[in-house]
């Protein structure tokens, strides 16, 4: 059973994130944009496009701009686990040696990299919290709740307490074993998983998240910047001297009468 | 669609009230609006204005423009909506028999 | 649930194309028609599939502050799609049905989404607050064309599209009736200015075609005198062709292949007057039809294609215009601010028609719609309209006196005098930009 958890689980639960994913956007992608949705006014240069999708996507200009309670728990929830995803990354890669190359010691850089990871972690469990009442509490919000919303907030949720238990609580946990454990995932050379229970039911929980991921309102991850991409279109000029129709892979569906020739 | 009985004759209406075939229009049907639109007594202005619209359809086709028609019979529009109390297109062209003006207004 | 509005006939869909389909088939044929839309219209999968139910857009949509009914709010509103859509086309929806919060089709689908699907206004200002962007117009004009696709559609759609085949326009004009209304403002303007500024029907040879709304040649005529003006002191050789007197393009707003329809008609007309320029007039949704839709409708044209107002704007320093002693404000009509490139254009041409212009708050592509976009004219749901215009009128109130209202759209011309009455605004006159810019250009005997 630990086998399969530690050595085949992650495996199967990476190629289902990525596949997934990827089916997803190509769902999308392959079905034509017949007419362009530029939603005024338009960006018209390239960098001024580049701005837009940077407002819209970095910073939620859309939710600063119409509630800034929302605003505040869903910025600061995806920003904190931007950091805390970023920070496993890190940490993996160069364990004890987070920061020496801006000239802390190892010592100094581990402190750095756990005060950092606690607060990242903090942060994203306050805010996770917060947007879960929210949603129980706010009445259009609860109505338009489906129990997927709920089991959404409340996996993540487990996939941050465990970590953060592992963090906060007095509970010796192995770092360097979980390290070289995780050097084998990547490198495709699986070794064991070390026998710590609160370890092994984050990393499970990590797996059960990536295979959810795709197949639930978390696909926004590649969907809003597909959505995006279609606002900021640039509009027609005219005179038209080409058919500037549709941008898909597979464009010879139609909308009206005559067409959806598949 | 449904159709009213005024004064023995079968006549067909639409959903908004307005008779269906501008042929079948007759001096009854203007007495049985008048009253469904709030229209006292039909005086000679009043008249005046519906037998102008009904000259116009008959001729064009359309309920005439609303300066036209104010132009035309010589009262003003603040003077039609006193006539016609739902207005020129949705009080006075139903009165007409006209079709009831669709579109942007 | 009984919807709101006539619903157009068996007979009355039959004659323009669009069958009834019989009530025992209506499922299949819906389903397979939002199959359909499903794989030809990206932003309308991208959509349905990525709303994270945050609830930004519910208090920026004027239709549910206004009506204060949760179907209206617009993320509930595509909820309406949505649950059916994930029922049905997504294995996540057929396998775990209501835990992703899918829904069967039921007796009551077909009335809520005629019921819901015309109370949204398609102003796009959801989109504008969606962290993603969700368009819930894409939704509806999805939605609505589905219904008019199995032959349940309003009447009030329905007798335009009678007229836009009979005529090419919403209103039915003929073209006796069209000649006859130009020479009355061909009048009406020698009676104002001494001048014999013209409005030409399909003059041959004419470099610009203009293309007003038919409203223009009904109510709406200082408009229309506005733009004839306007033509006339520049020396345009202009016409207005019989067969296409409509910037509006309805089929946006039940059924796209009559929008292709009446988009091709534009084309049409342009190309066999071998139109340089094609000019459209004050209609919001036509805008948007024409400028954002052709391409797709109507594959590439060889003219130029511009707003009366983009138009006016570039030609305002040349014009004589003495401004007009008015407090002004600007409606921004949602198919110019948030679909159609117009924001600053109409601000500068009243500013230098007006002595004082103020902004309504919020403005320029966060307004509110008036409350009649996308066609809900319909003199049934007058309760309902109000409700929707509710928004606009507090907008009016808060600017204390003002002399006039400017909303450059006909739709727009059609539903705020109506709101202004009812929430106690009287004695405002209201009216197109072009017609201030008619009333300021010194002309004639007006100079």
């Amino acid at each position: 059973m630990l086998y399969f958890v530690g050595q085949v689980f992650p495996y199967i639960a990476a190629g289902v994130f990525l596949a997934g994913m990827a089916w997803r956007v190509w769902t999308w992608l392959r079905v034509p944009t017949p007419f362009p949705l530029t939603l005024s006014p338009a960006s018209r240069t390239l960098t001024e496009r580049a701005i837009t999708f940077g407002k819209e996507l970095a910073l939620f200009r859309g939710l600063w701009a119409g509630d800034r309670g929302l605003w505040l728990a869903a910025w600061l929830m995806h920003v904190s686990l931007a950091m805390v995803i970023g920070g496993h990354i890190v940490g993996i890669a160069t364990l004890g040696n987070e920061f020496t190359a801006i000239g802390l010691t190892s010592e100094h850089s581990q402190a750095l990299s756990g005060v950092m990871a606690t607060v990242s972690g903090l942060i994203l469990l306050v805010a996770l919290l917060v947007l879960l009442y929210r949603r129980t509490a706010i009445p259009e919000v609860k109505r338009l709740s489906d129990p997927a919303d709920y089991f959404d907030l409340l996996l993540i949720l487990s996939v941050v307490v465990s970590g953060m238990h592992m963090r906060l609580t007095s509970i010796e946990v192995d770092i360097a074993a979980i390290r070289t454990y995780m050097a084998g995932i990547m490198s495709f050379q699986p070794i064991p998983i070390p026998n710590e229970g609160i370890f092994i039911s984050h990393f499970f929980l990590v797996n059960l998240l990536l295979i959810y991921f795709p197949f639930s309102k978390l696909v926004h991850l590649a969907g809003s910047i597909v959505n995006r991409a279609m606002l900021i279109a640039p509009p027609p000029v005219y005179p038209s001297a080409t058919n500037m129709r549709s941008n898909s892979i597979q464009s010879n569906v139609q909308m009206w009468r005559g067409g959806n020739q598949q | 669609m449904s159709m009213l009985d005024i004064n023995g004759r079968q006549i067909e209406i639409d959903e908004d009230g307005f008779i269906v075939d501008p042929a079948s229009w007759n001096e009854d049907i203007v007495s049985y609006f008048a009253k469904q639109e709030d229209v006292s007594e039909l005086t000679e202005n009043h008249w005046k204005v519906i037998n102008y619209l009904r000259q116009y359809f008959q001729q064009f086709g359309i309920a005439p423009m609303i300066r036209k028609l104010c132009k035309d019979t010589g009262f003003t529009l603040k003077e039609i909506y006193e006539l016609f109390p739902s207005g020129p297109a949705k009080g006075a062209c139903k009165l007409a028999g006209l079709p009831k003006p669709t579109g942007c207004v | 649930m009984k919807p709101p509005m006539h619903v157009a006939k068996d007979s009355e869909v039959a004659l323009i194309g669009y069958p009834r389909i019989p009530e025992q088939d209506q499922q299949a044929a819906f389903l397979k028609k939002l199959d359909d839309l499903r794989v030809s219209m990206r932003s309308l999968m991208v959509m349905l599939e990525n709303c994270t139910k945050c609830g930004n857009c519910a208090k920026q949509c004027h239709s549910y502050l206004g009506t204060e009914d949760y179907n209206n709010f617009p993320a509930a509103r595509a909820e309406l799609m949505r649950r059916i859509y994930k029922r049905y086309f997504t294995w996540t929806g057929r396998t775990f049905g209501r835990f992703f919060g899918a829904e069967d089709f039921d007796a009551d689908t077909i009335s809520k989404w005629l019921t819901y699907f015309y109370q949204c206004n398609e102003c796009r200002r959801c989109a504008k607050f969606c962290p993603f962007g969700i368009d819930t117009a894409e939704v509806t004009i999805a939605a609505r064309h589905i219904l008019s696709e199995i032959g349940i559609m309003p009447k009030f759609m329905q007798g335009i599209a009678v007229n836009m085949n009979k005529t090419g326009n919403n209103m039915g004009i003929p073209k006796p009736a069209i000649i006859d209304c130009a020479e009355f403002m061909e009048d009406e303007m020698r009676e104002e200015t001494g001048l014999a500024i013209k409005i030409p029907i399909d003059k041959p040879n004419s470099e610009v075609l203009y293309i007003p709304s038919s409203a223009d040649f009904f109510t709406n005529i200082d408009t229309m005198i506005g733009a004839a003006k306007l033509f006339h002191y520049l020396g345009v050789n202009w016409t207005i062709p019989s067969t296409v007197l409509e910037a509006a393009n309805f089929g946006l707003l039940f059924n796209v292949n009559v929008m292709r329809e009446q988009n091709q008609r534009l084309k049409a007309a342009a190309t066999a007057l071998g139109a340089k320029l094609v000019i459209q007039g004050e209609c919001g949704h036509g805008w948007r039809a024409a400028k954002m839709y052709t391409d797709g409708c109507s594959g590439p044209v060889s003219f130029e294609l511009v707003h009366i107002l983009d138009y006016c704007d570039k030609h305002l320093d040349k014009l004589p215009l003495k401004k007009l002693p008015l407090r002004a404000t600007l409606h921004d009509p949602c198919n110019y601010a948030r679909a159609g490139e117009i924001i600053e254009q109409p601000r500068r041409i009243m500013r230098a028609c007006v002595e004082e212009f103020v902004e309504m708050t919020p403005n320029r592509d966060e307004n509110y719609c008036c409350g009649g976009g996308s066609g809900i004219l319909m003199d049934e749901m007058m309760e309902i309209r109000m409700k929707l215009g509710k928004k606009k009128a507090e907008q009016v109130k808060a600017l204390g006196r003002i002399d006039y209202l400017a909303m450059p759209c006909s739709i727009c011309k059609a539903q705020i005098p109506a709101v202004m009455k009812h929430y106690g605004v009287l004695d405002l006159p209201m009216g197109g930009v072009m017609d201030l810019v008619g009333k300021a250009m010194l002309l004639g005997d007006t100079k």
